[in-house]
């Protein structure tokens, strides 16, 4: 029973994470219908930052937090300034090759800056944990959930108490109406993808203290991110977190299944989403479309 | 008369443009292949085998692009999943050939019944799903089937499958030609029969389709074994002539999205775009991975080449040189101007 128990905490924590990973995914595809398969690369941009800051400077990696929203922030209006919103009126498929193409470009960039190696960031108490009981909360994980229930809180007072946020909700719900009332849709695109590259940058943050990382290891988070936001469903903050927190659970349990191994989670995690898509297409929570 | 008079400038200006572009092209890209003179000076038809193992390549690949293209193209169902076929076909003549010890011209005929088994299955149950819903749903089949496939023992697992080396060149080279005239020649069929006009209507407006009196779902599984089928057959010959068949050699995700945009910057929904585009992309390919040493810049020529096309020229180089459109720099413009916010 305290082995279940155990298995519940650690899908939770890792559900945290998913949360933190898909927020900034489900805000820049609600609001720009971008599936930005770029979202992988940022994420990894914002944990060679970290380790870079840690390896160099020996900065706690939660205080570069932070600099990774910055510096992601910058990074992520100047491509959808610069780039993305090129093709933004065009038929999807061109969206989804554009964003390939640009993970694809900065995956590359990363390699040849930091090379293959595998990275790791190890402080001090990495390896320590939360005894209660028989159950063991790594304190890395712990932070990492509360980091993400924090992201999921900006960005909820964002979308709801701030102007650029009435702006964002406005495009989400209808671009021309929204041009129509004076919102400039270059720029407020350009901060949409922004603020999910900062959320993105975060989120490598978070990724590089538990995991080593490469400049692919970004990747699977993608498509982790699509699962989560079909999952909880796409246009709202709490979505994304039971979608985060179901899809951790999901991958945990599954994963401990008799028959089935580790070497089975993205199989039991697309099965999963494929169900989902066919049964109930709106997601857990998701709004009609 | 006149009419002709000025055609034929045009058609010059194109082709000059053509040539223009590509020389431009390589001279950008040309000295990212290699800092090692000696392989500058390897061209990439240099020796017989090499050149035979890129020509079977490009064909195997307008084989993918072609079936992408049927699904893809003329549907208007973006599959990110196709490389589940190319995969399942290679491991059914894998097993096969390797455990049930099948000939492999038997095998190769079991090996697109297969994939489009497969196809009407993933058919029936993901063509429901439209646009991003459908594009992602195709990927974690393709994802959660080479995992699958590598975790089953009787599959070799992770060590993957051997087949007997069959060393013949010129055997692969036509088998893979056949399948893309095969595939070329599907395409040219389904465009010019009621089946294809149906497709084109389900890209077009899947509801008015439907009310006048198209079988969408019917059409659109139809499209989806056919494109199975034809991906599998090529993904059965490549497992014979690589005689190696694992996880990451026949399910690569990169494989997948390069099928796609060699449909997209050929020109979707046409016959000889898909053509057009592996010719072109894969030669690119093989010129910027030069020695294999400098894959990171082959990568970073590929993502800005990709991008490039997506902005500039959506509808494909068929479309580009071969198209409506009068002035070519117009043309670019006048499709940045369409699809910029």
């Amino acid at each position: 029973m305290s082995q279940f128990t155990q298995q519940v905490i650690l899908g939770l924590l890792l559900g945290g994470i998913y949360v933190a990973v898909a927020l900034g995914f489900s805000l820049v595809w609600g609001v720009l219908n971008i599936v930005n398969l770029a979202h992988g690369a940022l994420i990894m941009v914002g944990s060679y930052i970290t380790w870079t800051l840690f390896a160099r400077l020996h900065v706690d990696p939660f205080l570069s937090l932070p600099l990774d929203a910055i510096a992601l922030f910058v990074i992520g209006y100047a491509l959808q300034r610069g780039i993305i919103n090129r093709v933004i009126r065009a038929p999807l498929l061109f969206t989804f090759l554009l964003t390939f193409g640009l993970n694809l470009v900065i995956v590359s960039l990363l390699l040849l800056l930091f090379t293959a190696d595998f990275r790791s960031v190890t402080t001090t108490y990495s390896g320590a944990g939360l005894h209660l009981g028989s159950v063991v909360i790594p304190y890395i994980r712990l932070g990492g959930l509360l980091v993400a229930l924090v992201l999921a809180g900006i960005l909820w007072l964002i979308l709801n108490r701030t102007r650029i946020g009435a702006g964002i909700l406005a495009v989400g719900a209808d671009r021309d109406a929204a041009q129509l009332v004076g919102i400039d849709l270059r720029h407020l695109y350009a901060l949409t993808f922004a603020i999910g590259a900062a959320f993105a940058g975060v989120a490598g943050g978070i990724i590089s203290t538990f995991q080593s990382i490469t400049p692919t290891a970004g990747d699977p988070y993608t498509l982790q991110s699509f699962a989560v936001v079909i999952l909880g469903g796409l246009g709202r903050v709490s979505a994304t977190i039971v979608g985060g927190l179901a899809f951790g659970l999901i991958e945990v349990l599954g994963q401990s299944a008799p028959g089935l191994g580790s070497g089975y989670a993205n199989a039991i995690a697309f099965v999963v989403l494929v169900l989902v898509l066919i049964v109930r297409p709106r997601g857990l929570l998701g709004r009609l479309a | 008369m006149i009419a002709r008079e000025q055609r034929l400038p045009r058609w010059v200006r194109r082709a000059v443009i053509a040539v223009a572009a590509l020389g431009l092209l390589y001279v950008i890209l040309g000295p990212l292949t290699s800092l090692d003179p000696a392989q500058q000076a390897g061209l990439p038809l240099l020796t017989d085998k090499l050149w035979f193992r890129i020509a079977t390549t490009v064909a195997m690949f307008v084989v993918m692009a072609a079936g992408w293209n049927i699904i893809g193209g003329l549907t208007g169902y973006a599959s990110f999943g196709n490389i589940a076929f190319f995969g399942l076909g290679a491991y059914a003549v894998g097993v096969l050939v390797s455990n049930q010890r099948w000939p492999f011209v038997a095998a190769l005929i079991a090996a697109p019944i297969i994939a489009g088994l497969f196809g009407l299955l993933m058919g029936v149950a993901l063509l429901r799903l439209r646009g991003h819903y459908f594009a992602v749903a195709t990927l974690g089949v393709g994802v959660a089937v080479g995992e699958v496939v590598n975790n089953v023992p009787s599959l070799g697992a992770s060590t993957g499958l051997f087949l007997p080396i069959v060393r013949s060149d010129l055997l692969f080279f036509y088998l893979m030609l056949g399948a893309a005239l095969l595939a070329v020649i599907v395409t040219w069929v389904i465009l010019r029969s009621r089946f294809g006009y149906g497709l084109l209507a389900i890209r077009e407006n899947e509801e008015a389709a439907a009310v006048i009196g198209v079988n969408t779902t019917f059409y659109k599984v139809a499209a989806f074994c056919l494109a199975a089928a034809l991906t599998g057959l090529a993904g059965g010959i490549f497992a014979q002539w690589n005689s190696f068949v694992n996880q990451e050699n026949v399910f690569p995700i990169s494989a997948n999205v390069q099928m796609i945009l060699m449909a997209v910057i050929g020109g979707t929904g046409t016959v000889l775009g898909p053509v057009a585009g592996a010719v072109v992309l894969e030669l690119i390919i093989q010129t910027l991975a030069g020695g294999g040493t400098n894959a990171v810049y082959s990568q970073i020529g590929l993502g800005l080449l990709l991008m490039g096309c997506v902005i500039f020229i959506p509808r494909g180089v068929i479309d580009f040189f071969g198209g409506r459109s009068r002035l070519s720099l117009g043309y670019l413009r006048q499709t940045l101007r369409e699809t910029s916010a």
